[in-house]
């Protein structure tokens, strides 16, 4: 455990005081910044507009595209911030170090893993700033806004453990980042599939697959179990993936 | 402390070392020698348990590397050929986590770290950047974190190479300074350096040991001969004569003023030799062994038979 926390501190630090973290992150900041302000307007035009008796929510009309919006961000972000993670290491030759010393594998993805899901963690806290901003001064269901910041987190949790096992992978942390980036877009899309699908089986397990319908869930305030479960089994699935690997170049 | 059982790695079909035995005693400062490509790094990242061998045993205090790895790692502190250092860190934070990683008990981690610092000569920069240092701070800052644990076993994968002369002659003495404290295993292919610092030597080519012993045995054993280079002032011709008569003298060539000689040091002494040279009256200006006897036996049993012609 004691070992855990330290790679997690180191490699925390790593990730979060560099120019490159400050970078990724400000870009975020200023894409959210554009989006939330343009949802914003579009929901003052909307609730002008009678539209059949249907009053949309605030938190249906902004908070529901700032979730989306966070989410297509995290999947370019959080491969880019977790690149390093271990490419960097086998890169610097610093991955040496951890090999040889009394860790065991699973310390060291699990301590990456917890590293890097704090560092990515400030992207969504980033974002979870602007309906905190709104509350000030407008009625949104605080108990929606929470759950949907709950799936959002869960869905960060399993972005940095898929950008841990595409880091992994690869001494290129180029090569890590197109990975992880194609990794998580896939998860995205996976719904998509099913429309053209025949059979039942396929569409629900495609369903189940894919992070929008998981995250869609939360967003719409039911903390599913199966939910819950689907990022928790898919955060332990990529960390236990890259101990593998860390484990394999012992016996390659 | 550390014994070697019929260790063989393969690299696909490749083999990189071939059945190595030998064991290290505590205390003992040995050189790992051999020439690029000989195995050195191979067998010491098996030693250290980066990774495994393909057949055969590494014991360290009779545990096995590979049953119990953690227990292993713990006693051993490693430089690979490049120091692993995190350039973005202090090298005061770099070796407390270090420490930390190599499960140094929380009150003893200062104590480590001062004495890393204090044995590597960097209390001047431990408050600075890793990526900021020059190549022998960063190579001394690698040093620093294979000792800050204390491990009773040091393994320095080429602790000198890329260095230059007055840093190699600084992490020479550093080693000569840890000698008692730790057993050292110790990998080059600079000869000056296994005579300056190790006490025992192995020679690994192509995957094998070609020699293991003591410096002072091995130059015993191999009979071979020793190159002298002479500058003279006058009677070239004379003097060649002479010496192409004397016993012992094996070959004699000259440019100018300058004579090449080989001698078997068995038959012909450097003094008789040295005075052989004055009594001729050619005016002895210089007169210096070329080649190292160590040299000569490291090129002699590293090379085959085919490279030799």
């Amino acid at each position: 455990m004691k070992s855990m926390i330290n790679i997690m501190m180191r490699d925390f630090k790593g990730l979060f005081f560099t120019p490159m973290f400050y970078f990724i992150a400000s870009l975020c900041a200023f894409l959210l910044s554009y989006s939330y302000v343009r949802n914003l307007i579009d929901f003052a035009y909307s609730s002008g507009v009678p539209s059949a008796g249907i009053k949309y929510s605030l938190h249906q009309i902004v908070v529901v595209s700032h979730i989306s919006i966070t989410n297509i961000i995290l999947i370019f972000a959080v491969p880019a911030i977790t690149m390093k993670l271990i490419s960097e290491e086998k890169k610097s030759r610093t991955y040496d170090l951890l090999l040889t010393s009394p860790v065991t594998s699973t310390q060291i993805v699990a301590g990456k893993f917890f590293g890097g899901l704090c560092a990515s963690l400030f992207i969504v806290f980033i974002s979870f700033l602007y309906p905190l901003g709104s509350l000030l001064f407008a009625d949104i269901d605080l108990g929606l806004l929470l759950s949907s910041y709950i799936g959002i987190s869960l869905v960060c949790a399993a972005y940095v453990a898929i950008g841990l096992f595409c880091s992994s992978l690869s001494s290129s942390i180029i090569a890590s980042v197109i990975m992880g980036v194609v990794f998580n877009l896939a998860l995205w899309f996976l719904s998509q599939g099913t429309v053209y699908s025949e059979s039942d089986l396929l569409v629900s397990i495609m369903d189940h697959m894919s992070i929008g319908d998981h995250l869609f869930s939360f967003v719409k305030g039911a903390l599913k179990f199966s939910s819950i479960v689907y990022f928790i089994s898919a955060c332990c699935l990529f960390v236990f993936l890259s101990g593998r690997v860390i484990e394999s170049s012992r016996w390659r | 402390m550390i014994s070697v059982k019929q260790l063989t790695k393969n690299y696909g079909d490749r083999c990189a070392i071939n059945n190595l035995n030998f064991t290290i005693k505590k205390g003992e400062v040995v050189g790992f020698l051999g020439p690029n490509g000989a195995g050195k790094t191979t067998t010491m990242k098996i030693i250290t348990g980066f990774m495994a061998a393909s057949s055969g045993q590494v014991c360290i205090d009779g545990d096995d590397v590979y049953e119990h790895p953690l227990r292993v790692k713990s006693k051993i502190g490693y430089l690979p050929e490049t120091p692993p250092v995190y350039t973005d860190m202090y090298v005061n934070d770099y070796l407390s986590f270090v420490a930390k990683l190599k499960k140094v008990s929380h009150n003893l981690i200062n104590e480590n770290i001062e004495y890393a610092l204090l044995q590597t000569q960097l209390q001047d920069v431990k408050r600075r950047l890793i990526k900021n240092l020059s190549k022998g701070y960063k190579q001394r800052v690698g040093i620093a974190g294979a000792l800050v644990s204390k491990p009773p076993i040091l393994i320095l994968d080429e602790p000198t190479v890329g260095l230059d002369p007055k840093q190699v002659a600084e992490i020479r003495k550093l080693i000569i300074r840890l000698r008692g404290k730790h057993t050292i295993l110790l990998s080059t292919h600079v000869l000056s350096e296994v005579q300056a610092i190790c006490e025992r030597v192995i020679i690994i080519t192509k995957g094998e040991i070609i020699a293991e012993d003591s410096l002072e045995d091995i130059s015993r054993k191999s009979s071979t001969t020793t190159q002298f280079e002479v500058n003279v002032l006058r009677k070239e011709n004379v003097l060649r004569q002479t010496l192409s008569s004397m016993q012992g003298v094996l070959g004699v060539e000259h440019s100018g003023h300058k004579f090449y000689i080989q001698v078997d040091p068995e038959k012909l002494s450097t003094e008789n030799l040295t005075k052989a040279i004055v009594d001729s009256g050619a005016g002895l200006t210089q007169f210096k062994p070329t080649m190292n006897s160590l040299e000569k036996i490291f090129i002699e049993l590293t090379s085959s038979e085919k490279d030799l012609q």
